[in-house]
Order: structure tokens, then C-alpha cells, then sequence
């Protein structure tokens, strides 16, 4: 116990290597930097080796906080490690209701829930192209009955809720960043959820995403998101984002600002 | 780049299924087999055919939609408990076709199970064809999910040519609640193991609008009356039925004050509407007499004049046994053919009150009368 004590007060000294606009990889933001988007958390470098972030408009109804924090470097990968904590419970018994926008049987009361997650994440600039490699464990606490029957039986939600029901899961995932030009960049990326134990036991991400920087502090993005796995009905797939009503797929778009507290 | 190009495209077409699926006029049906098939070949006899609203084997759970209750996921026990006693009611009423209604094929709120497959595989019952009347990857509304229910026909012998016809859809709803509602249909099938000389042999199942407060309802019918009537030209015979959502001539027709829940208010001037949506049977003009042509050109299982016996009332909604003592209060469910039913053999199936809704109705197909 001493030891690992040692080990975390060792390792939290540790300054990990900075960058920007690198919220997937194992880079931590530059101390004082902050950073968010239309859809992405805000995050802030809260020292050189500790940054924070927070989903703000979920926040007040989905209570959730991440810290991600630099480790010493593996293999020559430059490392990190992120926690992450959500109260869901809040949003899922607003979205439990009769009528419109009743995502969840108005049968089921949502008791309780806690999420935890840890992930260890390594990234290394291999030839020009930035590798990120992860991979963490998921647990789900609840706090009461869970009616299996509560479920969200779509794409992209029902596994990441669906550790609450297993209680545990696996995630790994493979990022891959490029420089196209001065202000272009590409990422694609991979992940994997799996949920060891249950019927419908993975999910497999893959997104790629186009940015372009205005400046240090502004960049706007655009790419797709395709998601397939087994889900309760058997298997599917989607590309987001879909528009129902339209029946047609469009593209990501999104805006992302940073400052730099002086 | 090519490459790229290629996977991108792929994904597009596997990644882009419609959310809500909706169908062109005439489509083709999905087609089921029995896993196991019992031994059936027709040998000239009589040909039994019973309809029947099973309301997805939820049986008389207070459904939030059709009832006074406010519950919408029934649990996977009792659903596989209701479809065991389903399939045993039609293994006893032993027919050679069985027209339903309201059957889940892949429901958040029946567990996803396939009922078609599930009563092919447990009864003795061994072809099907499907329809989807409401299929959506996720109904974003009272927790209801994703869903694919709709009208299945299923017979001891094979099925042929089996078609969907689109219904119109409403036209008193928003867009956005038309987008995400049911499209009603007709599943038409041939069974060619029944041909009869040189008359071809369908089945015709149909399940018309109930809330409809426009025209809607009329259009179902005369659609219906078409197909039905293109059939008898065409020389061939035909067995038909389903929830017509329709009262006989000379029924009662305002149904509103005995489906009224707690805290509803019909019939008065402060009512936020005068009547209730699928209890009243006067929304427009001749709604009253709307099956009339289907009596007069046809033969009804149950004849016109005993339709409004209490012996032959097929429907009650699924809270008013608790509510009222009401175990059914008229008569939805309807059997017709270009033939002639046997005499004596016709019934609805009182007894099965408990299983749905709606109750079955059979009739024998008196084969060779004119």
C-alpha cells in the first residue's frame, strides 16, 4: 500500500507533454488553456500534468467530471491517465415519461446510478502521424432495481448505458491524427465497447473528422461517425449524424473555441 | 483515395436505412416457413379460417394507447406466457388459415420477440406472410422504442404472391406525428394448394384504421371493397377479415361515455374534445352503414342481422372489465368471403376474453357452394 501510495505521489509530479486541440490523445492541455465545443466538453489545463473536464449543458442533468492526468512515458509513448465520473440518473428519469420525447417507459422509475471509468491512454508521433492507443474499464453502479427492461435500444446509447445493466465493460480504442497542411488536419479513429457477459456485448466506433484552424483559439470540424454492434434486436449499424424525418445522413459540424488565462 | 472513396460508400448504403420505414402502394410481403412443419396437405375438405386482433400478446394489460391504462413494456415472462395460451386457442380452433392482427415482429415492448415465428413454430400452422404497419427504429414517444408490428396471415399450406397494400395514411395528425405513426395496410396472399378448378384461392387480412377522426376510415374501406371486388372479377375465390374498426349496420355508434377513463370528459362543452378518438363511429357521413357493401355483395360469417348479438360482440377495451364489468361491448372483427361459409359452423370465440382485446372469430369455407 505504501508502495502504490509512493507510485501516486511520484507519478503525480510528473509533466506530461502538452498540446493542443488533442483531447483524444494522451497530451494534456497546456496549463491555464482552455478549450470547448458545440458538442465536445470544456477542458482546462489545470497543470502541467492534470486537466479537468466537464460536459457543461449536461452537467446540470447528468451530473459528469474527467480528469485526465500525465504518467510517466511507456515504451516511448507519452502517457496518461483519465477518470471519469457521471450521475446519470437525474437525465434518465427526465427522458422516463409519457408523450413526446418519452425515451423511456413512464413504467420505469430510474433508481440511482453511478459510473466509473479509468482509462490508460498512449500516444507517439510515428513518421508524421500521431498515434493515440487506450483502453480502460467501465464500471456501473445502481443503486436500486434496474429494470432490464429500461434499456435504450439505439446506436451509440445503449451500450454506453448498457455497463449500468452489466455492471462492467471494456473499452479500447486506436486514434490516428495527421497534419494535411498548416491548418488541416485529419483524425480517424476506432473504439471498442464490450460488455463481457451480456446477449448484446460490443459496439464498434469509427469516426473521422476533417479540421480546419482558424487559429490557436478557433477551429471548426467536420466528418461522420459510423457505429455498428449487437443490440437487443439483433445487429445494426448506423452513420451519424442521421436525420430521420429527411431519412439522410450530413455531416458532423462542429465549432470548438480556446483561450488561455493569462 | 479510391479506396476511401469505396469504404465511405459502403458505409453510407449499410449506415442508412430509413429511421421510419414507409412503403410504396403495393410491396411485397415478408415471407415465414415453421421451423418445424406439421404434416398438412389438403385433401378437398373444408377449409377453416379465423381472424383475430392478438394486440402483440399483451392480452388485457393496460397499454397506455388503447385503454385507460398508462403502462407501455409488458414483461418477457408474461408476453411468452400470453403467446403460449394464443397459440394453444388456435390449435384448438385447428384452421387452415388464420388472419391476425396486431402481431410484433421486433418490439422494444414485446422483448423483440417475432410472433409470426413464435405461433408458426407452436401451432400447426406452417407458412406466414407479414406486413409492418408501423416499423421505426425508435419511436421517440412514451418509451416506446423501436418497433415492427403489423397484420400476418398464416396457413397450414403455402403461400404465394403475398402482397402489401398501403392504406392512406391520416390526414388529421401534424407531419411530425404522421412521420412517426402507423401505415395501415391489406396483406393479400394465394394458397394454390387450395385452388378450387380453375379459382385461384386468397387470403385477404386487414387491419383499418381505429382513430381516425377524418376520412381516413373510409378510404381503408373502399380500398379494402377494391381489392376484394378486383379478386371476385378476376373469377377466383377469396376469405377475408380482420379489425375493421368498423360497427355493423344499425350498432350503437358512440362508445365515448363507457371508454371514458378517470379524469376524461367527453360529451360536454368544456370537453377538449367532444368525443373520444376510437369510440365513436359517426365521423363522417355513412360511417354508420360502412360496411354495407361488404354485407350486400358478400358472405359474412356472422350474418348482418346477428352482428349485434352479444354473442358475436368482439371487443372491449382492455381496462373496461375492471373498469365497468365489460368483457366486450361490440363488434370489430369480421370474416367475409365470395364463397359461402357453412351455415352452422361460424363463431367468435367468447371464451379467449382474456387473450386480447379483440376476440377470434372463425367460419368454415363450405368448398364447391355457390
Amino acid at each position: 500500500m505504501k508502495k502504490f501510495i509512493f507510485y501516486f505521489i511520484i507519478a503525480s509530479l510528473v509533466f506530461g507533454e502538452t498540446k493542443k486541440w488533442d483531447a483524444h490523445s494522451a497530451y494534456l492541455l497546456p496549463q491555464k488553456r482552455w478549450e470547448m465545443g458545440v458538442f465536445q466538453p470544456f477542458r482546462y489545463g489545470y497543470s502541467e500534468s492534470i486537466e479537468y473536464s466537464v460536459h457543461p449543458l449536461w452537467f446540470f442533468v447528468m451530473p459528469n467530471f474527467s480528469l485526465k492526468k500525465s504518467q510517466s512515458d511507456f515504451a516511448g509513448f507519452t502517457s496518461a491517465s483519465q477518470y471519469k465520473i457521471v450521475y446519470p440518473t437525474p437525465f434518465l428519469n427526465m427522458i422516463a415519461k409519457a408523450g413526446i420525447m418519452g425515451i423511456i417507459a413512464p413504467d420505469f422509475q430510474m433508481p440511482p446510478m453511478l459510473g466509473l471509468s479509468a482509462s490508460w491512454l498512449m500516444s507517439k508521433n510515428m513518421a508524421g502521424v500521431d498515434l493515440t492507443l487506450n483502453g480502460g474499464l467501465d464500471l456501473g453502479f445502481a443503486f436500486g432495481d434496474l429494470d432490464t427492461r429500461s434499456t435504450i435500444d439505439i446506436p451509440l446509447v445503449y451500450h454506453r448505458l448498457g455497463v449500468y445493466y452489466n455492471n462492467w465493460g471494456i473499452h479500447t480504442g486506436l486514434d490516428v491524427q495527421k497534419n494535411i497542411s498548416e491548418k488541416i488536419d485529419i483524425l480517424v479513429d476506432a473504439d471498442l465497447r464490450l460488455l463481457p457477459g451480456l446477449k448484446e456485448n460490443y459496439s464498434l466506433e469509427h469516426k473521422l473528422l476533417l479540421s480546419w484552424h482558424k487559429s490557436e483559439n478557433f477551429r471548426v470540424l467536420t466528418g461522420y461517425k459510423f457505429v455498428m454492434g449487437e443490440y437487443p434486436y439483433g445487429p445494426d449499424m448506423r452513420l451519424l449524424p442521421y436525420i430521420p424525418m429527411a431519412e439522410t445522413w450530413v455531416p458532423i459540424i462542429e465549432l470548438q473555441w480556446a483561450r488561455e488565462k493569462r | 483515395m479510391e479506396k476511401f472513396l469505396s469504404s465511405l460508400g459502403v458505409l453510407l448504403i449499410l449506415g442508412c436505412d430509413p429511421f421510419v420505414t414507409e412503403f410504396e402502394d403495393s410491396s411485397d410481403a415478408v415471407m415465414y416457413e415453421a421451423n418445424s412443419k406439421s404434416d398438412a396437405t389438403y385433401d378437398s375438405g373444408t377449409i377453416k379460417v379465423v381472424t383475430w386482433n392478438i394486440r402483440f400478446g399483451i392480452a388485457r394489460f393496460p397499454f397506455f394507447g388503447d385503454s385507460c391504462g398508462d403502462d407501455v413494456i409488458l414483461d418477457d415472462a408474461t408476453i411468452v406466457e400470453n403467446m403460449a395460451a394464443i397459440a394453444d386457442s388456435l390449435n384448438v380452433i385447428d384452421a387452415d388459415i388464420v388472419l391476425l392482427q396486431e402481431v410484433d415482429v421486433s418490439s422494444k415492448r414485446t422483448g423483440y420477440m417475432d410472433q409470426v415465428q413464435y405461433l408458426l413454430d407452436n401451432t400447426n400452422l406452417n407458412y406466414g406472410c407479414y406486413a409492418s404497419m408501423w416499423k421505426a427504429d425508435f419511436i421517440p414517444s412514451d418509451g416506446i422504442g423501436r418497433i415492427d408490428a403489423g397484420n400476418a396471415i398464416l396457413s397450414k399450406y403455402k403461400l404465394t404472391d403475398a402482397e402489401r397494400i398501403q392504406l392512406r395514411l391520416r390526414t388529421d395528425q401534424d407531419g411530425l406525428t404522421q412521420y412517426f405513426y402507423l401505415r395501415r395496410n391489406i396483406v393479400k396472399a394465394k394458397i394454390p394448394a387450395l385452388t378450387q378448378g380453375s379459382k385461384d384461392f386468397y387470403a385477404v387480412d386487414i387491419h383499418a384504421t381505429a382513430f381516425a377522426t377524418d376520412d381516413t376510415k373510409k378510404q381503408h374501406i373502399d380500398k379494402y371493397v377494391k381489392t376484394l371486388a378486383e379478386i371476385h372479377s378476376s373469377g377466383d375465390y377469396f376469405v377475408t377479415g380482420g379489425d375493421l374498426n368498423s360497427v355493423p349496420p344499425g350498432s350503437v355508434t358512440d362508445f365515448c361515455l363507457s371508454d371514458m377513463c378517470d379524469g376524461d370528459d367527453y360529451h360536454t362543452d368544456q370537453a377538449e374534445e367532444y368525443h373520444k378518438e376510437g369510440s365513436y363511429f359517426e365521423n363522417f357521413d355513412g360511417e354508420p352503414d360502412i360496411l354495407g357493401p361488404l354485407y350486400e355483395v358478400y358472405d359474412s360469417a356472422i350474418d348482418s342481422d346477428d352482428a349485434n348479438l352479444s354473442i358475436h360482440l368482439t371487443h372491449g377495451p382492455s381496462t373496461s372489465y375492471e373498469m365497468n364489468d365489460i368483457k366486450y361491448d361490440r363488434k370489430l372483427d369480421y370474416l367475409f368471403t365470395n364463397g359461402i361459409w357453412e351455415n352452422t359452423s361460424s363463431k367468435t370465440h367468447q371464451a379467449a376474453w382474456e387473450l386480447s382485446d379483440h376476440l377470434p372469430v372463425s367460419a368454415v369455407f363450405n368448398v364447391g357452394g355457390e
